[in-house]
């Protein structure tokens, strides 16, 4: 029945995943007593499903992003599709070797050196010892471990296990490259070779699978997006379909947890463009926001207003000292060139009273809601190039 | 407007899952998965991990033998120490009878299977336990942990072997010429040990307080099983069940018959200690490739 699929292939066809959920201290002497529970008929077994009918069709060369919250099951296939795990119902076949790195403490074995780990990591994938040596210096070079190589990697440090663990997965010429969320141990600057060695890889021919909650990295490496929510799939699509979806579930969530009991409350916003009748916003012109607060408090303060795509960090921040009189207070900010390219953003407020060091919020930093802008796209930067974020500047070609 | 939402999509499947619908509770069951060994396969697998069995060993003898005298003595004096202890009690108190071949010879032929056998479960029952945060990183067949660990058993018992010829040397007699029968002995020996060492790592994984059996299991077998007497002390009509619960008790006869005395070891004790054995190693094989597939989960 299995056909024959060309290397580098990965296929999971309604693969379900389930763990027990209650906790188990993996005893003889709850097995026991387990047993003797179940002789009075009571099953006693609580299963929670990690994973739902997944199924994928990654084809070779493909690069494939896999975001999803905490918990959705992401790393759990990632190691089903390495094969340390297994599923519990479907079938998972990946063709060709596998490069991972699933844990930070990456490496074979902590007790052996640097150098033992690779010539084993290589072993294990079936490559020969001289395979292994002609990619040595590579990945040694790559992990900038130097004189530590000889050592045990017990004593590396995690970012300098994480460089190593990336380095032997993404060096010995995998089919298949897995990486999950690991690579925020490493500092800025390897992040970004991490990146450009799998734009490299990818560019090979390796199909890669990326999980991360950068975004911005994931859709700088990958062309295809898969979003995992609570174990299913629920979009699998272009990057940036699968990352837009993704954005605005995390904000619906965010907005629902409300801020209650706080000295001042958000009552209306507006983000208007130039016209008093036309709302809508757009690239390079002016934009007007305005806020109504509610409250009883009575003192100078100050307030933050935010811009994000998504729920990551601010693209930009302002802030402005206001008086409150007790009453409700009206703000409006005029931003006459609107530095923001074609999307759907997030408006984010916050009042701060002055002179205060704590218990001086008067209402928490918190997504206010959304608007859509409209104008030009950014350009594309090449790609594993990650854009930290979007922001359209005014310009003009010559030559 | 931020383009094109996406949809919930399945498109592969033709199949769409409208939200909020209910999620089917589990699969169908003819979907459930199946380990399927193929020997061919296995073969190969373990074959290509034979880098990490080597390496998981070496790994063991290093820290062992980082101090080259003390490991060394670890090596050899347990053996001899037991053996002095058992030619104390049992020949010169319990007076066992050993016939032509010195009693302190008989003994340690004895204690080096046995040290081999328990050397092999004190280290192999944890080999996976104490492995369970490389299951989680790197696939490969899991039964090379305690593989490795029977390999580092197999050093020691070299060690001991080399001890034997210069015991031989001391008592002035040498082994006799049916020494080879020695060969097919040690693939029994081998087989029994790693069958038990296979399912008790895999136990230990599952059921964590079992290795605090481990200990007393060891220190009771070396008196259950032949060591310090001849098998013959052994209620005849009881030495077949024996034997096929215990194949060491057999093996361990037949080593000193080759050995000591001259003799071709006993068929039928022989032939039922390798019938069993292959019963363990097959069917400690077998439980282990089962319960493998769940180690992850637990780890
Ligand atoms: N070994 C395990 N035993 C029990 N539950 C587990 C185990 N591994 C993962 N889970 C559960 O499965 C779900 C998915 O986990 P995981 O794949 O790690 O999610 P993610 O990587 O997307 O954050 C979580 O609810 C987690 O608690
Ligand atoms: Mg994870």
């Amino acid at each position: 029945m299995s056909r024959d699929y060309p290397l580098g292939t990965i296929r999971t066809e309604q693969v379900w995943k389930r763990f027990r959920a209650d906790q188990q201290r993996m005893l003889l002497r709850d097995r026991v007593e387990q047993a003797a529970r179940r002789l009075r008929g009571d099953r006693g077994e609580d299963w929670r499903w990690a994973l739902r009918d997944v199924n994928l069709h990654i084809e070779p060369g493909e690069s494939v992003g896999l975001i999803g919250s905490n918990g959705s099951g992401k790393s759990t296939l990632l190691k089903m599709l390495t094969r340390v795990m297994y599923p519990y119902a479907g079938v998972i076949d990946v063709r060709g070797r596998i490069g991972a790195l699933i844990e930070i403490r990456a490496g074979i074995h902590p007790d052996l050196t640097g150098r033992e780990n690779i010539y084993l990591f290589g072993a294990l994938l079936g490559l020969k010892r001289r395979e292994v040596a002609g990619r040595f210096d590579d990945i040694v070079e790559f992990a900038r471990l130097g004189g530590a190589i000889d050592r045990q990697v017990k004593f590396y440090s995690s970012g300098m296990q994480m460089r190593l663990g990336f380095a032997v997965a993404a060096y010995l010429e995998p089919h298949v490259l897995l990486v999950d969320e690991v690579l925020a141990v490493g500092d800025a600057v390897f992040q970004q070779r991490c990146l450009d060695r799998m734009r490299e890889v990818a560019e090979q021919g390796t199909t890669i699978v990326f999980v991360s909650h950068d975004l911005p990295a994931v859709q700088s490496i990958c062309r295809r997006g898969v979003w995992l929510e609570q174990g299913t799939v629920r979009v699998d699509a272009g990057i940036k379909d699968a990352l837009a979806g993704y954005r605005d579930s995390i904000e619906a969530q965010s907005e629902a947890s409300a801020r209650v009991g706080e000295p001042l409350q958000l009552l209306k916003y507006e983000v208007r463009g130039e016209d008093g009748d036309d709302t809508t916003l757009h690239t390079d012109e002016p934009v007007t926001v305005e806020l109504t607060l509610g409250g009883d408090y009575r003192g100078d303060a100050t307030l933050h207003l935010g811009v994000s795509e998504g729920t990551s960090s601010p693209i930009f921040q302002i802030s402005h000292e206001i008086r409150l009189t007790g009453g409700d207070h009206r703000v409006a900010c005029v931003i006459p060139r609107l530095p923001l390219p074609r999307g759907r953003y997030t408006l984010w407020t916050g009042v701060y009273s002055i002179g205060k060091t704590d218990g001086g919020t008067l209402m928490s930093w918190h997504s206010a809601g959304q608007f859509d802008v409209f104008g030009p796209m950014l350009d594309t930067p090449p790609r594993a190039v990650v854009m930290a974020a979007p922001v359209f500047v005014p310009h003009q070609w010559e030559d | 407007m931020g383009g094109q939402r996406a949809q919930v999509i399945d498109e592969q499947q033709g199949r769409a899952a409208p939200p909020g619908a209910p999620a089917p509770v589990g699969p169908p069951p003819e979907l459930v998965f199946k380990r399927r060994l193929r020997p061919v396969q296995v073969a190969h697998e373990l074959w290509a991990a034979r880098e990490l069995v080597r390496a998981l060993a070496e790994r063991d003898l290093r820290a062992r033998y980082k101090q080259a005298v003390l490991g060394f003595a670890w090596a050899v004096l347990t053996p001899l120490a037991l053996c002095a202890i058992f030619t104390l009690v049992f020949h010169r108190a319990v007076k066992i009878e050993t016939g032509a071949a010195p009693y302190t010879l008989f003994a340690y032929v004895g204690l080096i299977v046995w040290q081999f056998f328990s050397n092999t479960m004190n280290q192999g029952a944890l080999s996976l336990a104490n492995n369970l945060s490389l299951l989680n990183k790197v696939y490969c067949p899991r039964e090379v942990f305690p593989l490795a660990t029977m390999l580092v058993a197999t050093v020691d018992m070299v060690i001991g072997v080399g001890v034997l010829g210069l015991m031989f040397l001391v008592f002035w007699t040498a082994p006799a010429a049916t020494f080879l029968w020695a060969v097919p002995l040690l693939a029994v020996q081998f087989a029994f040990t790693y069958g038990v060492a296979l399912i008790l790592s895999v136990a230990v994984v599952y059921l964590r307080d079992v290795r605090h059996l481990l200990p007393i299991i060891t220190q009771m077998g070396v008196f259950a099983t032949p060591v310090a007497y001849p098998l013959a002390k052994i209620p005849h009509r009881l030495q077949e069940v024996y034997v096929g619960v215990n194949p060491l008790g057999a093996v361990i006869e037949g080593y000193r018959k080759a050995l000591l005395y001259g003799e071709a070891p006993d068929a039928r004790m022989t032939l039922i200690a390798a019938a069993s054995s292959l019963v363990f190693l097959v069917g400690g094989y077998l439980v282990f490739k089962k319960l493998e597939t769940g180690i992850a989960d637990v780890a």
